[in-house]
């Protein structure tokens, strides 16, 4: 018995000694920890607040947080990114570069090869291999999704440092990188079916034009004994030849006298009133019979607005979202952090660009229908950031908000009585709605406010400000007036495909993006004319001379203020990746719609009367973000480029020697 | 000894209001008494021969995998084996499913479904003998529930649809008449653990059975049924959610080949 107790004591002992040195490890580790993460840092990332209308509603007493913040602390115009999208100017500040460092251009980037266009920040696809059986695709391996972004994320650095953070839907970040906190992807991420968000409008109008329209999917239905069977299309099915969408019925009882109806979709049922949204509606897109729980399906979110019942049935439902609980693609980190915040605050936009914005400017939802959505978008952000913002104790707390951005676009009209789109009576109705969502942005402010400590710094900003979008100019049509594009010979209108009727051989430029003009390179492009070096750099001049002068006949304004060369304004591997200049439009002035997919409307110059009506995709300098801090900020200038360096410095990292900028807080 | 008896209604009261408790509670118990039962109600000793026999046929064929004929005739005994124990199980089986069968339903009126969450929406559906009926029905609510949208009337399907709340926790009834018959409907609205009827139904005993807890609507009613469309249970297990049957049959199972070696039983 003695012996046996012994033993039993020595291993008593060595657990004992086990435990204590773990847990001294630990403490060491919490202590190193806390060493660095005794600074706090919250950042407020407002895509698209503008100086100029904070400074008014500040004024105007709207706005009382962000006053406050600004005379206690300081409040400066932030430099913006070249050109001044979202996807470019996030990109900056997440990686303290300029996009030759990041190398995201634009929203769509080309293959000088093929003409493909693709998403500039992500790309999905497919397994590459597979067999075919009948009329079956069976995938030999997994599909991907891959993050085109380069360089290194501000809180891979800080994990690298063991600092604690949180990022929330910070654009150009899907599929999120690895990390050791929790994020979220945000603009970027793609709906079910891998787009910026297609919603279907399925209606038994026999005047509507069916089939695709911009952002979306017209589809017929017929109302039979009251009762409409349709499909919800979802994502292409590659596990059948030629990948067809897929599709999941569902039904609509329409009551025959009241504004009513019943929708059905697998073994869920709901009641709609005409004018009425649904809740977020789970949806399974079987994509192999049987074998499909194990392999092959997707599952979704959806919501429904029943626009009408009677005379005529129309009915709208969603981009299908990826379902935060059971996603489909990687949304999060960890994997299971979409699941978990969906478990805390009910299912929510995963989409990165939540407001359906394509629905308002096709006419599908209007303008109090698009409000109730961009609204409940906001709730949703307000939402998670009130289940979020509590836990933050140490590191950084990252939050982004969308709203001001795409409602910025889309509202910009009813608060500008020169721009073609105004419309008195809808402004009277919704001319304050923008202002509306600015209010809410300082209600979010004066909720962090008070948390803020002497140990805490709190930065608000924005990537860009914004501007009126009051005339389209049409990039490629301005180039094939002025012979930089030759069309080949009985080309007419608008072609189907971008570029798709440009004989290359003969065409020195083209346009491509909000802001992007590349010239035909011989050994880039396919069919490539232009000789890189002199040659080239003597036309960029000649084009960038010429499009300086561009008047508009109706008042003399100039269009273009400044076209910035993509050898001047981009340092880094992947400078010359990307267009060779950067046109600036002036206030009020942007690429039009199609010329931006290589098309060629007729006009060089057109009124904008769609209702994406204001934009910030112009000239760098006219569009500049906001910085506000409860601190000095030392920089009289600052640039999203220094965002990166003054979050790494306030947790007593150095820069890497990739980034541009340095701390706003410190002297220059 | 007060913290103690604190403890001890504690975990009382999360026995009882923890579904997952109940459902390994109820597992453990109900494997127990399957190996019970089973072993009361079957032959042991017949049933340990025919599992020798079995296993001696098993190693026959493994120890005499050279030589065909014998390993042959093995299978052939194994499969005549094999009958002869379904054979002696089948009885005692019968003894087991029955009871288990008619706990689970009854498992099942509290665990398959929550009661409605106050202030969400739910559908009310009454579906009657024809369409000409749902232009005479009418519902009547408590003042706790209240109705949402204007009823769905679906001709096709002779259903009408209503979206109700309910405001306040409890249980009410909501009484529905048609052609001069009035029914009643019970609605839970709450969070707690309680015994749900998902459907009211006319006839149709074993549907009723296995489906409802509640009377039967009368017979020269018009109204052939009145469901509530409840939201499923899901019980948590590591982050994620499964109906409670799925648990219980694996608890069960476990437990059951326990409690067969603690107790010495043949199954």
């Amino acid at each position: 018995m003695t012996v046996p107790f012994r033993k039993r004591l020595r291993l008593v002992c060595l657990l004992a000694l086990c435990a204590a040195g773990l847990s001294l490890l630990l403490s060491c580790q919490h202590a190193r920890g806390g060493a660095v993460g005794s600074r706090k840092l919250i950042i407020l990332g407002i895509d698209g607040l503008d100086p100029d209308l904070l400074t008014k509603f500040m004024a105007e007493g709207k706005m009382p947080n962000f006053a406050r913040l600004a005379e206690q602390g300081s409040f400066r115009r932030l430099t913006t990114s070249i050109p001044p999208q979202s996807p470019v100017a996030w990109s900056n500040l997440i990686t303290g570069m300029n996009a030759g460092g990041h190398g995201i251009f634009d929203f769509i980037h080309r293959d000088p090869k093929t003409f493909q266009l693709y998403f500039s920040t992500s790309r999905v696809e497919g397994p590459k291999h597979s067999f075919h059986v009948g009329s079956w695709v069976i995938p030999l391996g997994s599909g991907t999704a891959e993050q085109l972004r380069h360089g290194k994320a501000f809180w891979e650095i800080l994990d690298e440092q063991s600092v604690p953070n949180y990022v929330y839907r910070i654009p150009a970040n899907f599929p999120p990188i690895a990390a050791k906190g929790k994020t979220l992807s945000g603009m970027g991420t793609p709906d079910l079916r891998g787009t910026y968000g297609t919603f279907t409008f399925y209606t038994d109008d026999p005047t509507a034009a069916v089939g695709a329209v911009e952002g979306g999917e017209v589809v017929q239905v017929e109302v039979k004994n009251n009762r409409v069977a349709t499909n919800l299309i979802g994502p292409d099915n590659t596990f059948r030849k030629n990948s067809p969408p897929s599709t999941e019925p569902f039904t609509v009882d329409v009551d025959p006298l009241e504004s009513v109806a019943r929708i059905g979709l697998q073994d869920q049922q709901f009641v709609l009133k005409e004018g009425e949204w649904s809740g977020w509606v789970p949806v399974e897109f079987q994509l192999m019979p049987i074998f499909g729980n194990m392999i092959g399906n997707v599952k979704g979110i959806c919501r429904f607005y029943l626009k009408q019942t009677h005379p005529r049935f129309q009915l709208y439902v969603s981009p299908i979202n990826i379902d935060p609980a059971n996603p489909a693609l990687p949304i999060s980190t960890p994997s299971s952090y979409s699941r978990d915040l969906a478990k805390q605050i009910g299912e929510f936009h995963t989409q990165g660009i939540a407001e359906d914005t394509k629905a308002l400017t096709v006419g599908v939802l209007d303008d109090k229908e698009y409000l109730e959505q961009a609204h409940t978008v906001l709730a949703e952000h307000r939402r998670a950031f009130d289940a979020e913002f509590p836990k933050f104790h140490q590191g950084l707390f990252f939050f982004y908000f969308s709203s001001l951005d795409l409602n910025g676009h889309m509202m910009w009209r009813l608060t500008d009585p020169q721009h073609p789109a105004y419309n008195p009576a809808l402004a009277a109705q919704y001319g304050t709605a923008l202002e509306e969502f600015y209010e809410q942005i300082d209600q979010v402010l004066g909720e962090v406010m008070p948390k803020v400590d002497d140990n805490t710094t709190l930065l608000v900003l924005s990537d860009h400000g914004f501007a009126p979008y009051r005339h389209s100019f049409n990039l490629n049509t301005w180039l094939l007036n002025n012979g930089y594009i030759t069309r080949k010979a009985g080309a007419s209108g608008d072609a189907s495909e971008p570029f798709s009727d440009v004989d290359w051989s003969r065409t020195r430029a083209y346009g491509l993006g909000l802001n992007g003009l590349y010239l035909n390179v011989r050994g880039r492009e396919r069919e490539g004319i232009v000789e890189s070096g002199a040659q080239a750099d003597a036309l960029l001049q000649e084009i960038r001379q010429k499009l300086l002068e561009v008047r508009d006949p109706k008042d003399g304004s100039q269009v273009i203020t400044r076209i910035d060369l993509a050898s001047e304004a981009y340092q880094g591997p992947y400078a010359r990746t990307g267009p060779d200049a950067l046109v600036g439009y002036n206030r009020g002035y942007r690429a039009g719609w199609k010329t931006i997919l290589g098309a060629f409307p007729a006009d060089v110059l057109e009124d904008n009367t769609n209702a994406w009506s204001g934009d910030h995709c112009m000239d760098f300098t006219k569009v500049p973000g906001v910085l506000l801090s409860n601190r000095k900020i030392e920089a009289q200038a600052p640039a999203l480029t220094d965002i990166a360096p003054t979050i790494l410095s306030e947790f007593g990292i150095a820069k890497t020697k990739d980034m541009m900028g340095q701390s706003v807080f410190q002297p220059r | 000894m007060a913290g103690y008896a604190v403890a001890i209604a504690a975990f009382k009261l999360f026995l009882l209001t923890s579904p997952l408790a109940i459902v390994v509670v109820v597992s453990l118990v109900v494997g127990l008494l399957m190996v019970v039962l089973f072993g009361y109600t079957s032959d042991q000793k017949a049933i340990g021969i025919a599992k020798d026999q079995l296993k001696a046929h098993l190693l026959a064929v493994r120890l005499y995998r050279d030589q065909i004929p014998v390993v042959m005739g093995s299978y052939g005994k194994i499969l005549r084996g094999t009958g002869r124990y379904l054979k002696l199980a089948f009885k005692p089986l019968l003894y087991v499913i029955i009871p288990i069968t008619l706990l689970m339903v009854q498992i099942d009126r509290y665990l398959g479904a929550t009661p409605l969450p106050p202030n969400a929406p739910f559908l009310l559906t009454v579906h009657t003998t024809g369409s000409d009926a749902l232009n005479d029905v009418t519902l009547d609510l408590p003042p706790e529930i209240t109705m949402t949208a204007p009823p769905v009337h679906v001709p096709a399907g002779n259903e009408i649809v209503w979206r109700l709340a309910g405001s306040k926790e409890g249980k009410y009834e909501v009484k529905i008449a048609a052609a001069g018959q009035s029914a009643a409907k019970a609605v839970c609205v709450g969070s707690d653990l309680a015994r749900i009827s998902t459907v009211r139904l006319r006839g149709q005993f074993w549907e009723r059975m296995f489906s409802s807890a509640e009377p039967a609507l009368p017979e020269n009613s018009p109204i052939e049924s009145i469901s509530i469309n409840y939201p499923d249970r899901n019980i948590e297990i590591a982050g994620y959610g499964m109906n409670w049957i799925w648990l219980f049959f694996i608890l069960s199972m476990v437990a059951g080949f326990i409690f067969k070696e603690l107790l010495g039983i043949q199954i």
